[in-house]
């Protein structure tokens, strides 16, 4: 932070005017520039790039259409007869077929480069090499495209008609788009022994209770073991940390034991209470009112609040972020529970289990298995995406100190 | 003079705890605050544990009471049970490789997605994050990895004469193993990832312009002097996560291999207890699948810890 001041001690008085802020680096670079250790960056003009760029791609597309229109043509003349012309031409066809690979590839490479360098921004940041960025980027696109591949699988076989889920090779995207699937799962819907919307009903009542007390009862915690000092406090903090890493399978056969003790097998209970006291919500919670200043509540204390007035009233509007966080993860997660393990009766079965009975249904239900499988996963990833800013900055302060 | 330090060091103590007993008297309100959450914390994620050990060292079915038999069930689960030994060779060949590969990956995608632009940013986060909350999307990997020629991957691989008949890729108990790690590798940048994402993006920008004065020329060393130092919470904080995905694996081989799998070859730890759990009703050893299971993990846990101490050092 020195060099900043010294800088302005230097001379350089900064009027009040002065657009653009220098950064240290922006100051170090100018002067070995001034002293001839690097050249000076030429400004990046975006159209003279975008002309550029557009007259070399159009040359190598011309290329390579070219050569894989000469490459075509010999090819027919071998199918067509005319021997002697074709069997003279055919040396030639190497050439045309590296050249017309050499293009594509080239063609390419370049592609990436000028989009690189045109949505990237204009001045580069230190310590980047173009190289590494296209790199950076041709892996990321490898990557991106193996990651949704499964994804884009599964919707592409939703959409399918019966006779393409069985087509040899199969496809990705369906050659005709139908929405049978979907519709033949409602009517499968419709012949359950449990009326269907009792499903639904059920997973919309643990999800939206089991959430609503979880933040509630994660955040009262949340707050005193953010914002006060308390003998016990960091110790239990520390055992819900642990106790991140043990899944619901894990603890699941004890937990049995307890719920029937507390004889709350086969009732909402049995999932709702554990989804209370989920210790991802804490964690979060707990970490992001550590960012809240602690002068908010002095003042409060000051002026008279009560511990629950400064919780609700300062702390929690204040939050919002995490809130929201805490909301997400626990949606995804009751949502997603199928329960079989705590619920028995039909009734109270829960609606990802219903789905999963209908995926289970063998071959004939490829279709429809594909739609739950849609249906399944659009909720969560719909509500990440809606969500999405507010996560990060919630999972900014997720770390931990050792 | 010992005599003396030892006295002195229980007064010490004494009035320690003198003043713990007047504090917490003064902070009642706290307690009261944390007391819900506690009391569940305590039913549902404490008292499972100390069970769940308690009964390790009985044999109980839920019906009758539980009879005390000492260390039984952990020589039974060395000795006489093959199955069990599979599962855990199974268990740590997943946690292994997918444990530190996919927090490894986890955080050089985090990395690299940090250098894009805002928009593309928050495409790429997305993708790769959507695999991990699609609910059972993994479902689909049994389609892909189908024992028939209508499976995408045998498709593809006999169409081009790789293979002449197609591949058991569930069935056989050579394929089986890789294709879940491929599975699990799929689904593994998960709530750390986010993590890493977001702490990438609160990396004190003076301080890149600080290295950058002191000689730093190039984004690895970036990487390592800069970034990775000023990580370690989250560090840790994915490494939790990574663990916990790597051992609790249950899920994944129970849809795609079956349940259960041929020759066991899909068994691991948790599809083991749940087995014994939920359809043989062995609690007293399930119990003890689920004890060592917890040492295990808490042992790894330590052990990154320990090594995550070592950055930056």
């Amino acid at each position: 932070m020195s060099g900043v001041n010294l800088n302005k001690q230097n001379g350089n008085p900064a009027p009040a005017a002065q657009p653009v802020k220098k950064t240290r680096a922006d100051i170090l670079h100018e002067q070995m520039v001034r002293n001839g250790e690097i050249k000076p960056v030429v400004k990046f003009n975006r159209g003279m790039f975008a002309l550029k760029a557009g007259i070399i791609l159009a040359v190598i597309t011309i290329i390579a259409v070219v050569a894989s229109w000469r490459v075509n043509v010999l090819e027919n003349n071998l199918l067509l007869g005319d021997k002697a012309e074709a069997l003279f031409d055919q040396s030639y066809a190497p050439v045309y077929r590296a050249v017309k690979l050499g293009a594509i590839v080239l063609g390419a490479l370049y592609l990436i480069y000028a989009v690189i360098r045109f949505i990237a921004p204009r001045r580069r940041k230190p310590n980047r090499s173009v190289f590494g960025d296209i790199g950076i980027y041709l892996m990321l696109t490898l990557v991106a495209v193996a990651m949704a591949f499964p994804l884009v699988f599964s919707i592409g076989s939703s959409l399918k008609p019966l006779d393409e889920l069985f087509r040899f090779p199969p496809t990705v995207f369906p050659r005709q788009v139908t929405l049978d699937n979907f519709s033949d799962l409602f009517v499968t819907m419709g012949q359950s022994w449990v009326p269907f919307t009792r499903y639904i009903t059920n997973t919309v009542l643990i999800t939206f209770v089991g959430t609503f007390g979880h933040l509630i009862i994660a955040s009262m915690a949340a707050f005193v073991l953010a914002k006060y000092d308390f003998p016990g406090g960091r110790t239990f903090f520390n055992v819900v940390v642990t106790c991140l890493m043990f899944s619901g399978y894990v603890t699941g056969i004890p937990n049995y034991v307890i719920m029937s003790r507390l004889k709350m097998i086969d009732t909402y209970w049995a999932v709702l209470l554990p989804a209370f006291a989920a210790p991802i919500g804490l964690f979060l919670m707990k970490q992001f009112m550590e960012g809240l200043p602690n002068s908010l509540i002095e003042a409060a204390h000051l002026d008279g609040a009560g511990e629950f007035r400064i919780f609700w009233n300062i702390v929690m509007p204040n939050v919002k972020p995490a809130w929201l966080t805490l909301i997400i993860f626990s949606v995804q997660g009751l949502w997603n529970t199928n329960a079989a393990t705590v619920i028995y009766s039909e009734a109270k079965k829960t609606l990802v289990y219903a789905l999963q009975q209908i995926q289970a249904g063998g071959i004939a239900r490829t279709g429809q298995a594909a739609a739950v499988t849609v249906i399944v996963m659009l909720v969560p990833i719909t509500i990440f995406i809606l969500s999405q800013s507010q996560i990060l900055e919630t999972m900014a302060s997720s770390g931990l100190k050792d | 003079m010992s005599t003396n330090s030892t006295v002195s060091y229980l007064s010490i103590r004494r009035e320690k705890i003198k003043y713990g007993w007047t504090k917490a008297k003064r902070m009642k309100v706290c307690y009261l605050f944390i007391l819900p959450y506690a009391l569940l914390f305590f039913t549902f994620f404490i008292l499972p544990i100390v069970t769940s050990i308690y009964y390790s060292f009985t044999n109980y079915n839920i019906l009758e009471r539980p009879k005390f038999v000492g260390f039984q069930n952990y020589i039974n689960l060395v000795l006489q049970d093959e199955v069990f030994l599979t599962a855990v060779r199974n268990t740590f060949v997943i946690a292994v490789i997918t444990g530190p590969i996919g927090y490894m990956l986890s955080f050089i995608f985090a990395w690299f997605i940090n250098e894009l632009p805002r928009w593309l940013r928050t495409i790429a986060v997305v993708v790769f994050y959507a695999p991990s909350i699609a609910g059972n999307a993994y479902y689909i990997f049994s389609i892909i990895f189908k024992g028939d020629v209508y499976g995408y991957l045998n498709s593809f691989l006999v169409q081009f004469g790789f293979v002449n008949s197609p591949i058991l890729w569930l069935t056989d108990p050579k394929y089986i193993m890789p294709v879940l790690i491929i599975v699990i590798l799929w689904m593994s940048m998960g709530t750390g990832f986010l993590s890493f994402v977001a702490g990438l993006q609160g990396v004190d920008r003076s301080m890149y312009e600080a290295g950058y004065v002191d000689g730093i020329r190039n984004r690895w060393q970036e990487l390592f002097y800069i970034t990775l130092p000023s990580m370690k919470p989250m560090l840790l904080f994915g490494a939790i996560m990574a663990i916990t995905n790597a051992f609790n694996v249950c899920d994944v081989p129970r849809a795609l291999a079956g349940y259960p799998s041929t020759d066991y070859a899909a068994r691991t730890i948790v599809t083991h207890l749940f087995d014994y759990g939920f359809s043989r009703f062995e609690m007293g050893y399930a119990s003890a699948i689920a004890t060592v299971l917890f040492v295990v993990m808490i042992l790894s846990k330590k052990g990154v810890q320990g090594l995550l101490r070592r950055i930056g050092e």
